[in-house]
């Protein structure tokens, strides 16, 4: 398993380098321009078309969808192999045990899900030995007391607290059935008791894998998000502090420029996504993970659904914040409080998707267009999105991301050709507005 | 001295251009034009308006009344993608490999993909930066950046060329090859408008110049009319002077500079030149005594007060 793991991953990395390097050896021959989205004319395609060529070519680009896979990687593998560590939990047996309770102890061990195998010790002392140097994860002593090494603090949710708990109730119930005069028969006949049926007014909430997939998907939508938007609030920084800006404006609008600049690095970033998901769920099947099934197929469409809209909407508001800057410290400046929408999202939507319980703040948060791109991936993680719910939010989205474009693009006509300072938010926007 | 702008026809017009920064007047109803098939000079001191005036011709910044007109029309996009501008502040992607560069302006300003890749490999060898064709713009020397921003302006073949001080910061090869660049694209019939403080190269590449200052248009006209107008220029060399203390007494002289023993004289209407001769004679051996053209810097001067 953890072989077919390691093959996987060094095959992608492989077929990357591979890749890059070919890409490397095309950027110095002379056929360069015909090699990228030529199918794409006009000068917003061909701005396009610069973005993906510089994107794929930039280490960051590079070395950051290298971390992305490996923390999928992670993320998938982890729990498979932890899963594969389960031994068998050595019980010590001293004194005697009848067969009854031996049986009942193993299957108390299966009820819990681990399993138990009993081992018959000598005396005391060599069982205490044994306890202290952990060869065993409890002792029973003539059937009638359990010994542990260390007290258990009756918080500690570990498979040996929880074996021995049930083992300690176990034996209570035998040695009473036993007090009570019942026949070894009778005494197992009341142990396998059919339970009574349990029905439920709400359906149970989502399971423990579907909502570890809500979690994974939640931190990989702000990272990517954030790593996007950073994109475009630099890329367009860059443009102005280095003055090319002037040049590219003499021969392109700048809402064609913006245009072409959010399309490129739009193209980029879901083909970084794409190949991601791809990756997780080949990597998934591969290792027989649980991570991506059950709900996830729906979770997942919906977490690629808002990765576009978030991107739709926020592309736009770090592009006019990149043209009010032309040094990297004002572009900090900037960046800080327009992350603040997104980690309030980001941080309540992970709070959610962990506890499993969405709040009325939160269902509000699923509609306003700077938070939904985190929170409804979730709700609908939770099973707990109906599908008008997901429309009714998708379509706001996309009619505040127009108003948001208009009103960015104003903005980034107006301080994009502003140099030598930091160009106020106010000015601009009522320039723009008035 | 000013002439009417309207006397030169051009197929680039600026009409009455206005533009103000709250209180400050960059451009006061700037008219000028520029004629195809020459080079014309653009100067003025600091802070003048040059740099707002070429910036206004691309839609860079906006303008508070005024029309620019290319071939009697309004300029929209269409036309501007027709016409190559090289910025003051100079600008290039930094990390992007020069030949990729001028392919991508070149696509953006209308040529095909080959014709980009053929232009550029043009320009390139043309301006002898063709070996830094995959080196990284941010990599070059100044003066081989300031090349290849004049290749980014030219690989198009634009019909007007706008370059705010193309000259400034290159050694004198630099110099005359940007300068020769000039002149054959006004020889092919393009419009060239260019800044410069350097005097001396202006007058040496113009067929034309406009002054401005404060935005205002002061001179405009050929480089040969305002050369052979205003007073008269007389160089003489008398031997054993070194101070023209002899000049300096007849009126309407005025003694504009003395190099190695030869004055500059500017004389006016009045001055009688032969008895300025006869006032050199009397001061030593006059050895020299020439009529000279009005420099473009002394125009420049005149024209600034």
């Amino acid at each position: 398993m953890t072989l077919s793991v390691i093959l996987a991953i060094g095959a992608v990395v492989l077929a990357l380098r591979l890749w890059f390097r070919r890409r490397g050896r095309l950027t110095r021959g002379p056929s360069q321009a015909r090699v990228t989205l030529e199918p794409l004319t006009g000068d917003v395609g061909l701005v396009a078309a610069r973005e993906v060529r510089e994107r794929f070519r930039g280490r960051i680009f590079r070395v950051g969808t290298l971390i992305l896979l490996a923390a999928v990687a992670a993320a998938i593998v982890i729990p498979v192999l932890s899963r594969g560590h389960r031994h068998p939990q050595p019980v010590g047996v001293v004194g005697s045990l009848s067969a009854p309770l031996r049986a009942a102890v193993v299957a108390t061990g299966k009820s819990i899900g681990s399993t138990v195998r009993l081992v018959d010790e000598a005396n005391v002392a060599v069982a205490d030995d044994d306890l202290r140097a952990g060869r065993v994860a409890l002792l029973i002593v003539d059937g009638s007391r359990l010994v542990v090494n260390r007290a258990i603090e009756p918080t500690d949710t570990s498979t040996t607290a929880r074996l021995v708990t049930a083992v300690s109730d176990a034996l209570g119930v035998q040695r009473a059935f036993e007090a009570a005069g019942l026949t070894v028969a009778q005494a197992v006949g009341l142990a396998h008791a059919k339970p009574v049926p349990v029905t439920s007014l709400q359906p149970a909430p989502a399971k423990g894998a579907a909502r570890t997939t809500s979690v994974i998907g939640l931190i990989l939508v702000f990272v990517m998000l954030t790593q996007y938007d950073t994109w475009i609030l630099v890329g367009v920084m860059e443009e102005k502090s280095s003055r090319v800006i002037e040049v590219l404006l003499a021969a392109v609008r700048p809402v064609r420029l913006l245009a072409g600049k959010v399309l490129g690095i739009g193209l980029v970033a879901f083909a970084q996504a794409g190949l991601i998901v791809a990756f997780a769920l080949v990597l998934a099947k591969a290792v027989g993970s649980d991570l991506l099934q059950g709900t996830a197929p729906l979770a997942l469409v919906s977490l690629l659904v808002w990765l576009v809209l978030g991107y739709g909407f926020y592309c736009w508001v770090y592009a006019a914040a990149g043209s009010m800057a032309e040094r990297q410290e004002q572009v900090q400046s900037l960046a800080f409080p327009l992350s603040l929408p997104i980690l309030l999202g980001y941080v309540v939507s992970l709070t959610v998707a962990s506890s499993g319980s969405p709040s009325t703040f939160f269902d509000v948060l699923c509609y306003l267009p700077p938070t939904a791109p985190f929170a409804m991936p979730v709700l609908v993680g939770l099973g707990r999105a109906t599908w008008w719910e997901f429309a009714a939010s998708a379509a706001l989205s996309v009619v505040c991301t127009v108003v948001v474009a208009k009103l960015a693009a104003g903005i980034y006509r107006r301080a994009i050709l502003r140099t030598g300072r930091r160009v106020g938010l106010r000015e601009v926007v009522s320039r723009v507005v008035g | 001295m000013a002439r009417d702008p309207r006397a030169m026809s051009g197929l680039l017009e600026l009409d009455a251009l206005t533009r103000r920064y709250g209180a400050v007047t960059a451009l006061d109803a700037l008219s000028f034009s520029v004629p195809a098939g020459q080079v014309v000079g653009f100067l003025g001191p600091n802070g003048a308006g040059k740099t707002t005036t070429m910036r206004a011709i691309f839609g860079l910044t906006d303008l508070d009344a005024g029309t620019v007109r290319w071939n009697g029309a309004p300029v929209r996009q269409a036309e501007r993608r027709r016409f190559g501008y090289m910025p003051e502040e100079r600008g290039l992607y930094p990390g992007m490999l020069v030949g990729e560069q001028l392919r991508y302006l070149g696509r953006l300003h209308g040529l095909s993909g080959p014709d980009a890749e053929a232009a550029t490999s043009t320009w390139l060898e043309r301006l002898g930066v063709a070996d830094r064709s995959d080196s990284k713009v941010d990599s070059l020397s100044h003066g081989n950046q300031q090349r290849v921003q004049l290749a980014a302006a030219l690989v198009h073949e634009p019909e007007l060329l706008v370059l705010d001080e193309p000259l400034s910061g290159l050694d004198p090869t630099g110099i005359d090859d940007i300068g020769a660049v000039l002149v054959e694209r006004a020889r092919a019939g393009c419009c060239v408008l260019f800044s410069s403080h350097q005097l001396d190269l202006v007058e040496e590449l113009c067929e034309a110049v406009t002054i401005i200052d404060h935005g205002r248009l002061v001179v405009t006209g050929s480089v040969d009319d305002l050369a052979t107008s205003g007073p008269r220029r007389l160089v003489m060399r008398v031997e054993g002077d070194r101070d023209a203390s002899w000049a300096r007494r007849i009126e309407g002289v005025t003694v504009s500079e003395i190099d190695g023993g030869a004055v500059r004289l500017v004389l006016d209407e009045s001055v009688d030149t032969q008895a300025v001769l006869r006032a050199a004679m009397g001061a030593g051996r006059v050895s020299e005594f020439t009529f000279e053209r009005r420099r473009l810097s002394e125009v420049f001067r005149e024209a600034l007060g």
